[in-house]
């Protein structure tokens, strides 16, 4: 199966504030991680909160650069991380669309043939034309979910933001995604919802401490986790 | 392809031009973007980019005639070009110093050239100011100023302004996502700049006072000094006698600023997004 992304080795610390450096705490981050996201699969990553899986997912796509080791990509790669992330509230929904399609490195004109899609899917109607600062949180995730999966990227990374919305925009979110993979796409998936990515995910990485503890089928991955989660309490 | 592969220090400078050329696109849709929220909620929308000038003018000209009884009756005139030039070299040094704190959260879902975020602010004010400029039409009118092709040097000394603020900017954005204090300072150099620079006063003000010694190779230093004049030049089709170090001063701050502020830049912004 062919490889769109691969980590070898990489690390990436974050620096302790002044305020904390006298006291022994470790720099969070994430170390020596090699990974390879092959053609086709769903890989979620779990782990407690400032276990490093946000993190992770800023390096896939080429935001945060490691301090050391190498990533390598084939094919267009694309981050939905947090709601409404990247819109500006003073923009309509569909200049929104606009402005998020030429940071995913598209031009007017491939955007203009999906745009009609991207507003049906993001079921907005009329608001589609009214600036983002009248939109509900919810409705602002579901046209940061349907712009960013209609540019059908080839690797698309999604940190905590698939379960949002009600239960039947959850519903179509998750067939989007299922749809991605079915052409070819690619996903890499962080999320705490257990029950969406045992639905969706072929493998299964658990980070600890910016270290990977576990990688392969998500049961097992995730009887990993709970094990762990009991030990701690 | 390899993200984040080695790019020797030298290539920079061109590097940073490709960069924007690649996404001109994206920047033509930032610039659009800041342009129609800056106004978007004011009932007189872009009326603002002249007005503010404007009456900033009626307020120096006011101040300047009571205190200091200047007789000049282009005095309005000369205060709002240099409003006009002072503002744009601030807000463009301003703009893309604070580029990396201040578009965090799109640097945070997409691999772009973080230059795009810096220059769109500064094309943004160039639009801006161009716009400013059309309030200098009615004094066409009432001093018979004269429509000379000097007049072409106007956009191209506001745009050494902006290219010089900008490329001090590219110098300092990395540091001040390391250092706050940095904005701070930059903050209040902008505030002393406005009058270290001849926004209020003229070159020729300047020369009576302190003639052309050691004052004026300082004064030159300030790289608003020449640009401001040139803009006002420009408009009254008269000729400061700027000499020719003056000049030769201004191009290579603006040149040096641009080399060294590409390398920094493009080589420290990365990782200081990653501290922001």
């Amino acid at each position: 199966m062919t490889v769109v992304m691969r980590l070898k080795d990489i690390t990436l610390e974050y620096p302790v504030p002044r305020q904390y450096r006298k006291e022994d705490i470790l720099p969070s981050g994430v170390r020596d991680i090699s990974l390879e996201v092959k053609q086709g699969e769903v890989l979620g990553i779990i782990g407690r909160n400032g276990s490093g899986k946000s993190t992770l997912l800023k390096m896939m796509a080429g935001v945060f650069p490691p301090d050391s080791g190498t990533i390598s990509t084939r094919g267009s790669v694309s981050l939905l991380a947090g709601v409404g992330v990247g819109f500006h509230k003073e923009l309509t929904g569909r200049e929104n669309a606009y402005l998020y399609g030429a940071l995913m490195g598209r031009t007017t004109e491939q955007i203009d043939e999906l745009i009609e899609e991207i507003q049906s899917f993001a079921e907005l109607n009329h608001h589609f034309d009214r600036p983002i600062r009248t939109y509900s949180s919810g409705m602002k995730s579901r046209l940061g979910i349907s712009v960013a999966t209609a540019f059908k990227p080839d690797l698309l990374l999604i940190d905590e933001v698939l379960g949002v919305g009600d239960v039947s925009f959850r519903k179509k979110s998750e067939n989007r995604v299922k749809d991605l993979i079915a052409e070819s796409g690619s996903v890499v998936i962080v999320s705490h919802s257990m029950g969406l990515l045992k639905s969706i995910c072929t493998r299964m990485l658990l980070i600890e401490n910016g270290r990977v503890v576990d990688i392969g089928i998500p049961t097992d991955v995730m009887k990993t986790y709970s094990q762990q989660m009991r030990i701690d309490e | 392809m390899v993200l984040w592969g080695k790019r020797s220090l030298h290539r920079l400078p061109l590097i940073v031009l490709t960069d924007l050329f690649r996404s001109r696109h994206l920047l033509r849709l930032l610039v659009k973007r800041d342009l129609n929220a800056r106004y978007r909620r004011a009932y007189l929308g872009y009326a603002w980019a002249i007005l503010e000038p404007l009456l900033l003018a009626v307020v120096y000209t006011f101040i300047f005639t009571i205190l200091v009884g200047s007789s000049d009756p282009l005095y309005p005139v000369k205060i709002i070009l240099g409003i006009i030039g002072w503002s744009m070299f601030a807000r463009s040094l301003t703009t893309s110093t604070k580029s990396l704190s201040s578009s965090i959260n799109l640097f945070q879902f997409a691999r772009v050239p973080k230059t795009v975020f810096a220059t769109s602010g500064t094309l943004t004010n160039a639009v801006l100011a161009l716009i400013s400029l059309t309030c200098l039409i009615p004094f066409y009118f009432i001093h018979d100023l004269p429509i000379t092709v000097n007049l072409l040097m106007l956009p191209v000394w506001l745009m050494v302004l902006s290219f010089t603020g900008w490329a001090i900017g590219l110098l300092l954005a990395p540091i001040a996502c390391k250092i706050p204090d940095i904005l701070n300072l930059i903050n209040f150099l902008v505030r002393a700049g406005f009058f270290l620079s001849p926004v209020m006063w003229t070159y020729d003000m300047f020369n009576s006072r302190f003639g052309s010694g050691w004052h004026a190779i300082v004064a030159h230093m300030n790289p608003t000094v020449v640009p401001i004049t040139g803009m006002r030049d420009a408009v009254i089709g008269e000729s400061s006698a700027i000499p020719g170090y003056g000049y030769a001063m201004c191009f290579c701050i603006g040149l040096l600023a641009y080399i060294f502020g590409a390398m920094v830049f493009e080589r420290k912004a990365h990782r200081a997004v990653v501290n922001v």
